[in-house]
């Protein structure tokens, strides 16, 4: 069974300082072992403006095994997968300890887009580029973040109000759109398959 | 004739004794047999002395051994020792070392030993109420729990940290829940708190610990019998050693499988993977096939011409494997002919293959030679039964006939190394594992040399085998006599034969080796070492084996041969009368 009152009490603690840190945590849905955490690119990096969103599955196990993360959000960095947005960090597997907390977790990966390790790849193509042409790594990940970390938070007005105009209540158009990281269309079959 | 007698005799005799064996029997036999040399300062020359087999149940009397001479050096407690071993692999030696090369502290830190503070816990002392930051829960000081590294949490969470990397099987490193801590938790508190919760996984927890002793350790390992017999076996300061085990088994130390030498661990896998792959098809495709000199593919012939065509549609003359045209007549193949010699690049490819093929087909059919010899052999044991009883009822004056039983031993153990010989020889001179180690001439001596030897030995096995097989219980007294003459006669040639092959092996080929080194379990006139039982009389340091097993090791000068001590007849196992491990000191004093 999953640890609700860690839970809870995590979520409260994540979002009481969410504009100072940079990190948020919301609840995908009513189930406490999913959740959908937003990061924001580190200034001074390419991912500076984007907001990037995380799938956060929390297992049966949690706190004593690490949350399962990734991005939703592409982005273009040697440690996360540019396909699945699978992410490499010590302490989401080894190294995780049950005195961490998912809030600490993100902030992690909020340093790791500021200070990428192309020596431990997961993403092998973009380690090439970072080693071998920086320029160009920093040209595609800046493109990366203008093209898919912010158009979610500029268009999930429109998104709404085109959905809602379907005939789907407001409520749950929020919900399955913030579920499924702002992909119009992918809400779309959400909401169609109930 | 009569001391031989007495010699054999008392050989047996007084079955409980543990003495080492004394020599009133050193007798002069007219034999022309060279004795094996005593006092030598190799391996061979104590047997026993540093194989242990450590039963299930001795496990944890044995790891005390070692865990109390690192509690005993370092002032520790039992868990903290185990820790630390754990991380040095049970090698006490080694932790000595880094121990005198870093100091304490350092040793203590890498191995998450983290000795509890003289301070309690601010915490404990303080407020009656405790937050545990692991499940945000405020809990009362009783139902937490400090470890040695100061860090405090719940019982709750620690027991379920510890569920949960016990079934991750991580019992040996359990590391506290602080992040960046690397203390490793008290295994008394693992235990209190697991078993409150899930009792078999306490157990569970307690015989990864304990079977640590067997799976991190480089000189203690599984019995590899199947089905398991749950024994380990532990070899002290030898590497490269051939043991049994106390359910019978034997094998190597070095790579667990069944003991192979003269062959090294590397050869023997090569060899039987080769043999695996090989033999059935191999054994075919060469009786009744030839390449195709086109595509090389093995060609069956299906009629009765000599003029055969391959799938690729190239023909060729069956008789000398050469490419022909199609035309023929019922003599002759037009425009060929096999009777000039000629070599031509073309063929080389398909040469070499062939040659290859005949190589390993020439090692294989003698090594299979030998090892069905052996498994023939191996009946000898029950009609040596018979004929033992029938020749005990009619000659009242012959009443030892372990010569008959030290022979038919030392023919199983040199069939087994003339067959692993073949193995042997096929690596040693072919360019699969040493190309380049030897100009092709050295090689050739070499070779010629080995097997002259291999010969030699070969030569009076079968002369040994002749013998035991004879029809003892139907010859007559002086027959029987002359026949024990020869067996115990081609016995101890058998035995310096194969030493010799052996010293040979090692120092002249292997031993010549630059590149790689290939080692092997040395030559043992016993046959592979009974490994002695643990007792729980061990002395603490735990390095050192029982009392009497140090006394069966030590060579005794003033007795004939090497090492030598009464078996008694409850040793032997199965039918009590053949044991294959006998010592065979009858046969080495001659």
């Amino acid at each position: 069974m999953v640890d609700l009152t860690r839970i809870q009490k995590e979520l409260t603690d994540c979002n009481r300082d969410k504009r100072v840190s940079g990190v948020s945590l919301t609840l995908c849905g009513d189930d406490l072992a999913h959740l959908s955490g937003t990061i924001s690119g580190p200034i001074g990096t390419p991912y500076e403006g984007g907001t990037f969103q995380i799938d956060i599955r929390i297992p049966d196990d949690y706190p004593f095994v690490p949350p399962k993360m990734k991005f939703l959000t592409k982005v273009w960095h040697p440690n996360i997968s540019s396909q699945n947005g699978a992410i490499c960090l010590d302490i989401l597997k080894d190294q995780w300890s049950p005195a961490l907390t998912v809030k600490t977790a993100m902030l992690s990966l909020q340093a790791l887009l500021s200070t990428p390790e192309p020596n431990d790849p997961q993403d092998a193509v973009v380690a090439q580029q970072y080693i071998r042409e920086y320029p160009t790594f920093v040209n595609t990940a800046r493109y990366w973040t203008e093209a898919f970390a912010k158009r979610t938070s500029i268009g999930i007005e429109e998104k709404v109000k085109k959905l809602v105009e379907m005939g789907f209540p407001e409520n749950s158009v929020r919900k399955v759109l913030n579920t499924v990281g702002g992909d119009e269309n992918l809400a779309l079959e959400k909401l169609c398959s109930g | 004739m009569g001391e031989y007698l007495s010699a054999d005799e008392d050989y047996y005799s007084d079955p409980d004794s543990q003495e080492p064996f004394h020599s009133h029997d050193d007798v002069d036999v007219d034999v022309d047999v060279p004795v094996v040399e005593d006092d030598r300062d190799d391996p061979r020359s104590t047997p026993s002395s540093n194989k242990i087999v450590i039963r299930k149940e001795h496990l944890l009397l044995a790891q005390m051994g070692d865990l109390r001479r690192v509690m005993d050096l370092l002032k520790l407690r039992e868990q903290h020792a185990r820790t630390l071993l754990i991380h040095y692999r049970w090698d006490v030696d080694r932790l000595v070392e880094v121990l005198a090369e870093m100091g304490k502290d350092k040793l203590f830190a890498q191995a998450g030993v983290t000795l509890p503070g003289n301070t309690t816990s601010p915490l404990l002392q303080s407020s009656s109420i405790i937050t545990c930051y692991i499940c945000m829960e405020d809990v009362c000081p009783r139902e937490v729990t400090t470890m040695d590294c100061g860090h405090c949490y719940c019982n709750n969470c620690w027991s379920e940290h510890f569920i949960v990397r016990i079934k991750e099987g991580q019992s040996k490193r359990i590391r506290c829940m602080e992040h960046k801590c690397n203390a490793i938790c008290d295994e008394a508190v693992v235990r209190k708190l697991v078993s409150a919760r899930d009792p078999d996984l306490a157990e569970r927890f307690d015989r990864f610990l304990l079977e640590s002793y067997v799976e991190d350790n480089k000189i203690v390992k599984w019995c590899p019998s199947v089905p398991h017999c749950g024994n380990a076996i532990r070899v002290d300061d030898e590497k490269y050693c051939e043991v049994e085990c106390a359910c019978g088994f034997q094998f190597c130390f070095g790579c667990s499988s069944e003991a192979h030498s003269p062959c090294s661990c590397t050869m023997w896998e090569l060899w039987t993977k080769k043999c695996r792959d090989e033999s059935e098809t191999v054994n075919w495709i060469t009786v009744n096939t030839k390449p195709c000199p086109k595509c090389h593919k093995p060609v069956e012939k299906n009629g009765g011409c000599n003029l055969v065509s391959c799938i690729c549609g190239q023909a060729f003359c069956w008789l000398c494997g050469g490419p022909t045209g199609r035309d023929h007549t019922w003599s002759s193949i037009r425009g060929h002919s096999c009777g000039r010699y000629k070599e031509e690049g073309e063929q080389k490819k398909a040469a070499r293959a062939k040659r290859e093929l005949y190589r390993y087909m020439h090692y294989y059919n003698r090594y299979k030679a030998h090892t069905d010899s052996f498994k023939l052999e191996s009946k000898l044991v029950e009609t040596m039964m018979d004929k033992i009883s029938a020749l005990d009822r009619r000659f009242y004056n012959l009443n030892d006939f372990s010569w008959l039983t030290n022979g038919l031993n030392r023919l199983f153990r040199s069939r087994r190394v003339l067959s692993y010989s073949y193995a042997f020889a096929y690596y040693m001179f072919g360019d699969e594992l040493f190309q380049g180690e030897m100009t092709k001439k050295t090689r050739e001596i070499k070779q010629n040399l080995f097997e002259d030897q291999q010969q030699q030995f070969e030569f009076n096995v079968e002369q040994l085998s002749k013998y035991l097989e004879e029809p003892l219980d139907e010859y007559s007294e002086d027959k029987v006599l002359d026949i024990r003459m020869r067996v115990i006669n081609f016995s101890g040639i058998v035995d310096s034969r194969c030493e010799q092959m052996y010293e040979y092996i090692e120092n002249d080929l292997l031993g010549c080796l630059v590149r790689t080194t290939h080692s092997i379990a040395p030559y043992n006139s016993k046959g592979v070492e009974k490994a002695s039982l643990w007792s729980a009389t061990v002395d603490n340091s735990g390095c050192h084996p029982p009392q009497d097993v140090k006394d069966f090791g030590r060579p005794s000068k003033e007795s004939g041969c090497s090492s030598s001590r009464k078996r008694s007849r409850r040793d032997s196992r199965g039918d009590g009368l053949f044991d294959l491990n006998l010592p065979a000191e009858a046969i080495d004093k001659c």
